[in-house]
């Protein structure tokens, strides 16, 4: 009987603690929840530090919970433009999570606009797709314009071959590329060197030829007035005048001036150009994303 | 499962419970950690199921965000509880904090439009607050004559006091009178000034040494164009005399006009901060009698 009341007491103590453990899971993973609500809630109120702040501070060992974790970090980050760090937290999720696509090729892309497009590129390639698939053809597409920021056009013509316009999350977009590859590829870049020498030649000419016509012209028209003046002090006072002496130099410093300009110009040309062009093909790279994924 | 009901529940009720709610986020802005306090009123208003718990964590997270100067915020949270329709000292709290936190984030037109509402909606209501900071609100308005009768209207609320109102009044109209010049500076006067007589449009815009500068460049860009012609340098007496002297001129009206505008809004600003420090003053006097 003794031994019976032991056991029958040893049961209750046993089912207690079970009791109290479940108890404390279910309080746990109930606190869990309420907490990404609520940061979730930040985060669509724009409050973005407070839902980092949260998110960082969450300690779970859960593989699957520590995805969802890095997938709002990144979205979060992505939100705020930080978007290296953003690259960094999206391609920690792993291939088992549902957000796994999303989180990589978004966390690419943030590669490409930072300028790590080779790391882009690597990232793109390793995403596991299925053949036919979606998921593919946005693989050839990412690449194809990560490839046309790289201005590599043999790698932009093996990605977008592939393309057939099946999918209309990105159709139009793939038609897009295709006129951005065109305009890469046809547009005249001029030189900063022929410039210089152009404008040393007629001062202007080298920033008419960059396409600055405007301020070809005015150039000229500067330094023709100060040649002029120089020249009229040469007339008047001879080549030993200091007024054609003061006058002279200074006519040089600008002329010298210009042809640098010149060169400066057409640099300038080239950067806006790759610069608007970097900005149209993420642009169209970035459609298709928030098309299929959100 | 008796044992589940027992423990579990309890413990996931405890979490939010009504009692402590504040507790954590209130000890957080003793400690003066306003950003975790902000959060943690954010925390209460997100959870709490009662409209008046709601209202008191946003005001109080506004209060937060104030000490962390991030006043635009604050004023877009207290937004959240205008439809709040209970306690009414609560009520008046929350608009009086939005007119303030407005009022601050350079919204003065906002803040007006609140005080007025304050004032009809809350008009018995001790006003002492209400009066400073709409004060400091005709003054961001530059609504002279309006601060004026309401700084008239504050003093006898608050003091039977006939010499105290005067005294108070001769001084808001002398600071006034030290800043009549810049009421009335205006950049396109400056800029007719420059045109017909050069350096006159800085010399108006209070920049004595600017005016004399353009004035003197003006005169010597003219003068080397008279000397180069009259010793036969015709071409360089254009480029190198009548150049120059276009460019100091229409720069100099040009720059006339910049001037007026950039000096009448820093002398402004010395006169809102001139008023701010006597709008203070009185509140604090009448804060003590």
């Amino acid at each position: 009987m003794k031994h019976l009341l032991i056991q029958v007491f040893f049961f209750f103590v046993l089912i207690m603690m079970t009791c109290v453990a479940n108890a404390r899971d279910v309080d746990d993973s109930g606190q869990l929840r309420q907490e990404i609500d609520f940061i979730l809630h930040l985060i669509a109120r724009e409050d973005f530090d407070a839902g980092i702040y949260l998110l960082d501070r969450i300690d779970n060992q859960d593989s699957f919970l520590k995805d969802s974790l890095n997938y709002l970090s990144g979205w979060v980050m992505y939100r705020q433009k930080k978007l290296e760090i953003s690259a960094q937290k999206l391609l920690k999720v792993r291939e088992e999570s549902p957000v796994f696509h999303k989180s990589h090729f978004f966390g690419a892309y943030n590669l490409a606009h930072v300028g790590r497009h080779h790391d882009a590129q690597n990232t793109l390639a390793q995403i596991p797709v299925t053949p036919g698939g979606m998921h593919e053809a946005m693989q050839r597409f990412q690449i194809s314009g990560v490839a046309l920021l790289q201005n590599d056009f043999n790698e932009y013509h093996k990605q977008a071959s592939h393309f057939n316009g099946n999918f209309h999350v990105m159709a139009q977009q793939e038609r897009n590329m295709e006129m951005h590859r065109q305009r890469l590829e046809t547009a005249r870049t001029p030189s900063p060197a022929l410039a210089g020498i152009l404008s040393a030649a007629v001062p202007g000419l080298g920033r008419v030829y960059a396409g600055k016509s405007s301020e070809g012209i005015i150039s000229f028209l500067y330094l023709a007035a100060m040649g002029f003046t120089t020249y009229d002090f040469y007339r008047g006072g001879g080549a030993g005048s200091p007024m054609f002496i003061i006058s002279a130099s200074v006519t040089g410093i600008f002329y010298a001036g210009n042809i640098y300009g010149s060169a400066v110009a057409a640099r300038r040309v080239n950067q806006e150009f790759r610069y608007e062009m970097e900005q149209r093909i993420l642009f169209d790279m970035h459609i298709p994303l928030r098309n299929a994924f959100n | 499962m008796i044992c589940t009901f027992l423990c579990a529940t309890p413990l996931i009720e405890r979490i939010y419970a009504a009692d402590d709610v504040f507790k954590k986020a209130d000890a957080l802005f003793a400690s003066e950690n306003y950003f975790e306090a902000s959060i943690e009123y954010e925390r209460v208003l997100f959870f709490s199921g009662s409209s008046e718990i709601r209202a008191m964590a946003n005001l109080q997270k506004a209060q937060a965000l104030k000490q962390l100067g991030a006043f635009g915020k604050a004023r877009n949270d207290l937004q959240r509880s205008f439809h709040f329709r209970g306690d009414d000292s609560l009520r008046f709290e929350i608009l009086y904090q939005y007119a303030f936190c407005s009022y601050m984030d350079n919204r003065s037109d906002e803040a007006f439009a609140t005080l007025l509402q304050l004032k009809h909606a809350f008009g018995h209501f001790p006003l002492h607050r209400y009066f400073l900071l709409q004060a400091m609100v005709l003054a961001d308005l530059q609504q002279w004559d309006d601060l004026r009768t309401h700084l008239e209207l504050w003093i006898t609320k608050y003091l039977d006091d006939g010499i105290f109102l005067q005294n108070k009044l001769v001084k808001y109209d002398e600071i006034l009178s030290g800043y009549e010049k810049v009421f009335r500076m205006d950049a396109e006067r400056a800029r007719l000034r420059s045109t017909f007589v050069p350096g006159l449009g800085q010399i108006y815009a209070g920049e004595f040494g600017w005016g004399l500068l353009n004035g003197f460049s003006q005169l010597a860009s003219l003068a080397a164009f008279g000397v180069m012609a009259y010793n036969g340098y015709y071409i360089a007496s254009f480029f190198a005399g009548l150049g120059p002297w276009q460019s100091f001129y229409f720069g100099g009206i040009r720059h006339a006009g910049e001037l007026a505008a950039t000096n009448k809004n820093n002398r402004l600003e010395d006169l809102q901060t001139a008023l701010s420090v006597f709008l203070l003053a009185v509140d604090a006097y009448l804060a003590d009698n």
